[in-house]
């Protein structure tokens, strides 16, 4: 680490590359925080994790006891153990008793990505809550057909503040919180949407996942889902990319994706260079131009069983998705094919939706799997993927749900079926405290 | 080469140490484990996995001895806990069993002690270590909090108790201390009443002793003084003098002795007893001010000692106080104990009075200048009575006494023990003049007349005495249980043996029987030659008979054996039943064989007991296997042969 401050001293080291290095050094070396204890207040499984998109420091969770809870993740309430042990209460939390709280499992507990002044709950009593949190008081609700299994704001949206709700329906709902209505109804699924994501590049896709095994794609602004996958429709290594940067400049002005793409890239961050490459060849032209799919395309299925969870990677060229049959896929969004990575075999829970979590650079995932979080590294080498288990995090007495991992303080956040929440953060690399540790825990050989 | 073969040591350590039924680890294994566990992390990490991987093993009593050695490591090396914490969940659900789906495995009784001892450990973990350790304190909390384990609690219980005892210790100061402030606030006034009693206990003493001036000791003539000899005559008048130079109480100062008796009661039951008092809570009281408190108890034992002083002096002075005060006490004795002894001193106080009464006598015999025989009589009576109280004060002899007197019950009968009065007929009874005709109220039981009356009629009964059992030595092993009081009916007469059942001292019984009777013992003879013969012949048969049956066993395995071998060719090219087969008849042979020499494994451990429905199922089943065998293989091509040698085929 001292070497790389040098080289960056030394103008050897660009910024970016720097900080990426010491970031992937601390994710490498993610373990049980002992010193930060968040004090779950909820008594039934937990099924949803997100810290803020805002500030980074304020963790949303939602629970099976229709609780909902937010923490501060930075500044701890009380200290324990002379300071060694900081306990991190919960600011509020709004559960069944609350007037208008919701009546059975919380499934899904997101942010509103612009600010942190609302918050949305999605529960199996057919509610979709929005929440604001200085009051914690209900601002708006929708009621939904069926059980709702997962909500998702888009991250990048500028011109719109939708909600997409996967539930037991057949249909995905778009819920506008601007006038408080359903805007849109996707009907393509053949069974309850289980997995939904918006995408991280356009703000007018949207991924979801059923029970049915498929994961489609769609564009809001249009008709119908532009996209299934299907896992028989496999490519092996990347794209041939020279085609599709040519392409890239013929169509970047002519469609309004792209457009909307170009938009997007003003106003917002500007690590992303990918995505130029990635969003206009999104489907072929051809494809997209047909009103419907073709039947067969139609019926493509992702996984066998249902679609468990989706993550999109940060730069959107990537999507992974688990399915209840163990499985676990990286797809190509530019063309919709699975990249045929192989993950080292994981076992994955089966009846329940997983919330997954990648890195910044999109090196690692996590993924819960059964009692363990299983870092899982995927790269390619050569033209072709691999994926190899980095790391296993045990600490869960029951099956893990959700994983939330926080770029800005390469921490790792889980909840479990044990009802806590658990962090991993980075071994702390000065030796502050150690001498302070080792007056307590040191070897106590007596023969 | 070598280091490959230090590294291995520690496995072999920790599974010698694993593979035994005692329920602890052998400490010397374990000390070894420990000193090549500390100066290398290597093995430590080694030790770490092997210990990990023994917790899998599939028999409770490995997990449990495993867990102890895991304990000791655990307590001990830092290294240890954080290679073993990143695996807790796992060994917690290996020892504690809390998973559905992986159960404790097979000895239940270990398996449970195993649960228990997990539990203990994991508590004693997590005060110890919960601190550095998240992983400590998410599986304490999990057994606690989700899952609702009984955790034994037991640093909570020691503060518990601590927290008791300090309540009780603070409570008790307390009242020390409130105590301490009465008596700062009382404590003049308590002085005062102590000495108005001790001033006026003083002053009937003056007066007593001014009338005692009145009355002079009489004159002593050395006459008699020559006549009594021995000094023990001479002790006794010396304490008759002094008995006389006491006052007496009569009616002229009665008044006075009551209220001295009286003072005497306050002094002796209350004041003493709380200065007493005072004086242990100044003690133990703990006060900012010494000064007060040790003058207060300066004082409080010169009081002490005033009062102790002027009782003695109240007890000298009334002799009578004191020994009224004595006889009540013998009374409640006497009433409270029923025993011999304290019969024995109701007996023997009755004579103290007649020997005072007597001495007081002799006294005024004495003034009387009696005639030395009747005075000399009186002294022996007083000499006799003396020595009998003697007797009962000196303790051998009472007990050899007490030995030999007879045990009685309680009766009215006691009364007049030993006494030869006649008794008044018509003393006691209705009080009826004259009713029935004249009353004779001089008539008279006669003294023998009484004796019959009291004659007292007692039920023999017989003492409980424990028969022994015969002990003699059994064929199948161990001795005869039988309990007769002389004679065995199997085993004769029944003598003192030793554990094996070997008669302890032959020679005294052979004595005892040749006192007996000398012609018996030629007949004896004859009969223990004759069955010692017949003996021999028997062991013989039997040995033989044995010897037989074990080659005939012999036999029988090699040949089964040798079914087996060839069962299990067969096996290899025919179908998979067949192999079962002769699997099967392996595992009942090895079983058999480890049966018989009935050496207690870890394998032991997990057999169930076979019960007889067991061996009747197993002989069921062997049978009708060996007849599907049979019939199988004779359709063979070999057939022939087979039925030519039954046995080998």
């Amino acid at each position: 680490m001292w070497k790389e401050i040098g080289d960056r001293e030394a103008g050897k080291l660009r910024p970016r590359l720097f900080a990426n290095r010491i970031k992937s050094n601390r994710v490498g070396t993610l373990q049980l925080s002992n010193h930060k204890d968040i004090v779950s207040p909820h008594r039934g499984s937990i099924n949803s994790l997100q810290v803020d998109l805002t500030e980074g420091r304020y963790l949303l969770s939602g629970a099976s006891d229709a609780s909902a809870a937010v923490h501060d993740v930075q500044r701890a309430t009380d200290y324990e153990a002379g300071g060694l042990i900081a306990k991190h209460k919960c600011i509020f939390v709004i559960d069944k008793k609350h007037e208008r709280g919701h009546k059975y499992a919380i499934s899904s507990a997101i942010w509103y990505p612009v600010d942190t002044g609302l918050f949305i709950t999605g529960s199996y009593d057919h509610h979709i809550n929005v929440w604001d949190t200085n009051s914690t008081q209900v601002v708006m609700n929708f009621k939904m057909p069926g059980k709702v299994y997962r909500t998702a704001m888009s991250s990048v949206a500028t011109s719109h503040m939708l909600i997409a709700a996967g539930t037991e329906d057949v249909q995905v709902r778009l819920c506008d919180i601007a006038s408080g209505a359903f805007a849109h109804t996707l009907s393509g699924h053949r069974d309850g949407v289980i997995s939904v994501e918006w995408s991280t590049s356009s703000e007018w896709v949207l991924v979801t996942g059923g029970c049915d095994g498929a994961i489609r794609f769609w564009d809001i602004r249009r008709a119908g889902c532009f996209l299934v996958l299907d896992q028989s429709h496999s490519q092996l290594g990347r794209c041939p990319p020279i085609p599709e940067r040519s392409a890239t400049n013929k169509a970047s002005t002519s469609k309004s994706l792209s457009r909307a793409q170009q938009r997007k890239l003003a106003g917002g961050n500007g690590t992303k260079q990918s995505p130029t490459t990635g969003m206009p060849t999104k489907g072929s032209v051809r494809q997209r131009l047909h009103p419907g799919l073709l039947s067969s395309q139609d019926r493509a299925t992702a996984h066998y069983g249902a679609v468990t969870g989706l993550k999109l990677t940060e730069d959107g060229m990537y999507l992974l998705s688990a399915g209840s049959d163990s499985r676990l896929r990286l797809w190509d969004v530019e063309s919709g094919c699975n990249t045929l990575v192989n993950f080292e075999t994981v076992r994955l829970q089966t009846s329940k939706p997983i919330q997954l979590a990648t890195t910044q650079d999109s090196a690692l995932v996590f993924v819960p799997c059964m009692t363990a979080v299983k870092a899982i590294s995927f790269s390619m080498a050569f033209d072709v993927w691999s994926g190899k288990t980095s790391l296993t995090f045990r600490g869960h007495y029951e099956y893990v749900n959700c994983c939330w991992f926080s770029s800005q303080e390469q921490e790792l956040y889980t909840g479990g079926n044990d009802r806590q929440i658990l962090v991993w953060s980075p071994s702390s690399l000065i030796a502050d405290e150690l001498d302070e540790e080792q007056a307590q825990d040191q070897d106590n050989w007596s023969d | 080469m070598e280091k490959r073969e230090d590294e291995g040591k520690v496995r072999v350590l920790i599974e010698k140490a694993t593979n035994s039924t005692a329920p602890e680890v052998d400490p010397r294994l374990l000390k070894a484990i420990k000193s090549v566990v500390r100066y290398s992390d290597s093995e430590l990490r080694l030790a770490a996995r092997t210990l990990m991987a023994l917790m899998k093993r599939d028999h409770s009593q490995v997990r449990y001895l495993t867990l102890l050695i895991i304990d000791e490591l655990f307590m001990r090396s830092k290294l240890f806990r954080t290679v073993l914490v990143e695996n807790l969940d796992q060994l917690l659900s290996l020892s504690v069993g809390f998973r559905r789906n992986l159960p404790l495995p097979a000895p239940p009784a270990v398996a449970s002690v195993l649960r228990s001892k997990a539990i203990e450990f994991l508590e004693k973990w997590n005060t110890s270590f919960g601190v550095h350790y998240r992983q400590l304190r998410l599986g304490f909390d999990y057994l606690k909090n989700t899952l609702k384990f009984q955790f034994p609690n037991l640093q909570a219980h020691a503060a518990r108790i601590q927290q008791e005892r300090s309540e009780r210790e603070r409570r008790s100061k307390e009242i020390l201390l409130n105590k301490f402030e009465m008596l700062k606030e009382n404590f003049s006034s308590i002085k005062e009443e102590i000495k108005l009693t001790i001033d006026e206990i003083g002053e009937c003493l003056d007066i007593v002793c001014t009338k005692e001036e009145f009355m002079p000791p009489g004159p002593l003539d050395d006459e008699d003084f020559v006549e009594f000899r021995s000094s023990e005559l001479l002790q006794i008048r010396l304490n008759t003098l002094k008995e006389g130079g006491k006052v007496r109480e009569n009616s002229e100062n009665k008044v006075v002795f009551d209220a001295l008796r009286e003072l005497y009661k306050l002094l002796a039951t209350k004041h003493l007893v709380s200065v007493q008092e005072w004086i242990s809570v100044l003690v133990r009281v703990e006060v900012a001010d010494n000064r007060f408190r040790d003058s207060v108890l300066k004082e409080l034992i010169d009081i002490r000692n005033n009062l102790i002083s002027v009782k003695k002096k109240c007890e000298e002075s009334g002799c009578a106080l004191v020994t009224t005060a004595n006889h009540d006490e013998e009374d409640e004795d006497f009433w409270e104990e029923g025993k011999i002894g304290s019969l024995e001193n109701g007996k023997s106080a009755v004579p103290d009075k007649q020997n005072e009464d007597i001495s007081m006598a002799s006294t005024s015999s004495e003034l009387k200048n009696r005639t030395p025989e009747s005075s000399n009589r009186d002294c022996n009576d007083n000499e006799m009575l003396n020595r009998e109280d003697d007797e009962t004060d000196s303790n051998p002899l009472k007990g050899k006494l007490m030995a030999e007197a007879p045990v009685m019950k309680w009766g009215s009968f006691l009364d007049n023990w030993g006494s030869s009065r006649e008794v008044l007929a018509n003393q006691r009874g209705l009080e009826l003049e004259s009713h029935w005709g004249r009353v004779d109220y001089n008539a008279v039981i006669p003294a023998e007349k009484i004796a019959e009356l009291n004659v007292h009629a007692t039920l023999y009964k017989e003492e409980p005495m424990e028969i022994q059992p015969c002990r003699a030595p059994l064929r199948k092993g161990g001795v005869c249980q039988r309990k007769d009081l002389r004679v065995c009916p199997f085993h004769g007469p029944i003598v003192p043996r030793d554990d094996e059942g070997k008669p302890l001292n032959q020679n005294s019984l052979k004595d005892e029987i040749i006192l007996d009777s000398r012609i018996d013992l030629v007949e004896q003879l004859a009969k223990q030659a004759v069955k010692n013969v017949r003996e021999r012949e028997k062991e013989v048969t039997k040995k033989r008979e044995i010897d037989k049956e074990s080659m005939k066993r012999a036999k029988l395995a090699k040949i089964r054996e040798h079914n087996a071998a060839v069962l299990r060719d067969a096996a290899l090219a025919s179908t998979s039943r067949s192999e079962a087969i002769g699997q099967d008849m392996e595992v009942t042979n090895s079983e058999t064989s480890s049966a018989r020499n009935k050496k207690e494994t870890l394998s032991s451990m997990l057999r169930k007991k076979v019960t007889s429905k067991d061996r009747l199922a197993e002989r069921l089943l062997n049978t009708r296997v060996k007849d599907a065998t049979v019939r199988e293989l004779t359709s063979g091509e070999d057939a022939n042969y087979r039925e030519a040698f039954p046995n080998q085929w």
